[in-house]
């Protein structure tokens, strides 16, 4: 395989980019000048060496812990739980929160395989129980995804932190059902949490 | 290419690209049937969040032959299972029937299998708090003699004689049914299962829930049984998932 293969398979792979569009990249790659396309290749090199996931939240970050769990003003005593990195950029657009997150890294899936051991819980556990700085958390905001799937999800979350005697509720209605947290616009998801309701 | 519209249950949904998601439909005449739903994923797509397990409704998609993905091209929505998330039992008795087609179904007619999937999806949703476990049983044993693979009890499967209803019997899960009590011990892995059990059994085999004082062993029972009937003896990840859904916490 030529280089020109190569990189037009790479592109090709990345979501929403069909074989024809990885060609036309390809292309149009080679006609800037040398420079900018290594600027380029030096940006993915670096995203990939430098970000990693909090070891406190699950977030996308540069720094351990992320940008938001450093973040004096916002409130310890409250921590949202949601499916991906990209719900807590829709929920911070809304600038309506001013709480910590948790990043799950999907919901539970049966069929998939998806069960508790493959989602970031232990970590979450760790956060509200006795060791390790926690048990000062009040509230535990699922904003799991509308669907099936997220909506279980928020429902094991909520069995498994009763007993820690933290308030659980659960974004409201008004969330398409099954869609994607991260799609939906800003005013539906402020709606949404303004109008959180207790599990 | 003829567009296909018929009955289904969406037994898988996917994600497929940003904005696509793939279902794994149960049909009556085309038995399960994959189909990519464009468009499915964005935020105001025609289907409204509707493509999610367990949904019943219309679909019409685009057959094609000797192909294993058909292009969905409407999906009207019958009834919506999003009850079923808000209980972890319902929710993993659902997949796990779904999962026991997905292993073992075939883009062959199969209306009755399809018949019992829309049945078991509603009496796993309207189950009293108490039942869900039995109905889950009874649903998930009932599919499997929908299935055709259903475990002989009436029978001995060493010599064929009848089996006296109340005695505790060994369960052999090779081949798949009781042995009489004068059948040499028998090869085939499995174990003894007690008569009130093997009364359960015949309950659930016939789609009954029968009250239960106990229910880890009938789990066990099931999962080993089909662990030994499906083609890659690989757990069901249904089942774990139930079994740490029902651990006490
Ligand atoms: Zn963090
Ligand atoms: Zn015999």
């Amino acid at each position: 395989m030529g280089a020109i293969d190569d990189l037009t398979t790479e592109l090709a792979r990345l979501p929403g980019i069909g074989r024809k569009t990885a060609l036309r990249l390809t292309y149009f790659l080679l006609k800037r000048t040398p420079e900018e396309s290594r600027r380029l290749a030096r940006a993915i090199e670096t995203v990939v060496e430098r970000v990693r996931e909090c070891s406190r939240c699950g977030n996308l970050t540069e720094s351990d812990p992320c940008g938001l769990c450093q973040d004096q003003r916002r409130d310890p005593r409250i921590i949202c739980v949601v499916e991906d990195p990209a719900d807590i950029g829709a929920i911070e657009r809304t600038g309506e929160y001013r709480g910590q997150y948790h990043v799950l890294g999907g919901h539970l899936s049966p069929l998939d395989g998806v069960g508790p051991d493959e989602l970031n819980i232990d970590a979450l556990l760790r956060r509200l129980g006795g060791s390790g700085g926690g048990g000062q958390v009040d509230e535990l905001i699922i904003a799991t995804n509308p669907s099936v799937e997220g909506e279980a999800t928020a429902l094991y979350l909520q069995k498994l932190v009763r007993p820690q005697g933290v308030r659980v509720t659960r974004l409201a209605r008004g969330l398409p059902v099954g869609g994607d947290l991260e799609y939906a616009d800003g005013v539906t998801i402020a709606e949404a949490l303004s109008g959180r309701r207790e599990l | 290419m003829p567009l296909v519209t018929t009955e289904a249950t969406v037994l898988q949904a996917f994600p497929y690209s940003e904005t696509s998601k793939i279902l794994r439909l149960l049909t009556p005449q085309n038995g399960v049937q994959s189909v990519l739903a464009r468009g499915a994923r964005r935020p105001k797509s025609r289907y409204g969040g509707i493509l999610e397990p367990f949904t019943d409704g219309v679909a019409s998609f685009y057959y094609r032959e000797h192909r294993d993905l058909h292009n969905l091209s409407d999906f009207e929505l019958g009834r919506s299972r999003q009850r079923l998330g808000r209980d972890l039992v319902r929710f993993g008795g659902a997949s796990l029937l779904a999962e026991i087609i997905l292993r073992t179904g075939s883009p062959q007619a199969a209306p009755e299998v399809f018949a019992h999937m829309r049945a078991s999806l509603g009496a796993l949703e309207d189950a009293p708090d108490g039942d869900v476990e039995p109905v889950a049983l009874a649903r998930a044993w009932s599919l499997i003699a929908t299935l055709g693979f259903g475990p002989a009890l009436d029978q001995c499967v060493g010599c064929g004689v009848d089996l006296e209803p109340g005695t505790a019997l060994f369960f052999d899960y090779t081949a798949g049914g009781l042995h009489c009590g004068r059948c040499a011990a028998p090869a085939g892995a499995g174990r003894i299962i007690p008569g009130a059990a093997r009364t359960d059994l015949l309950s659930f085999l016939a789609g009954e829930a029968t009250a239960l004082d106990r229910t880890a062993a009938h789990w066990q029972l099931l999962g080993r049984f089909l662990a030994y009937h499906l083609i890659d003896a690989e757990s069901l990840r249904s089942l774990d998932f139930l079994a740490a859904a029902l651990a006490p916490a």
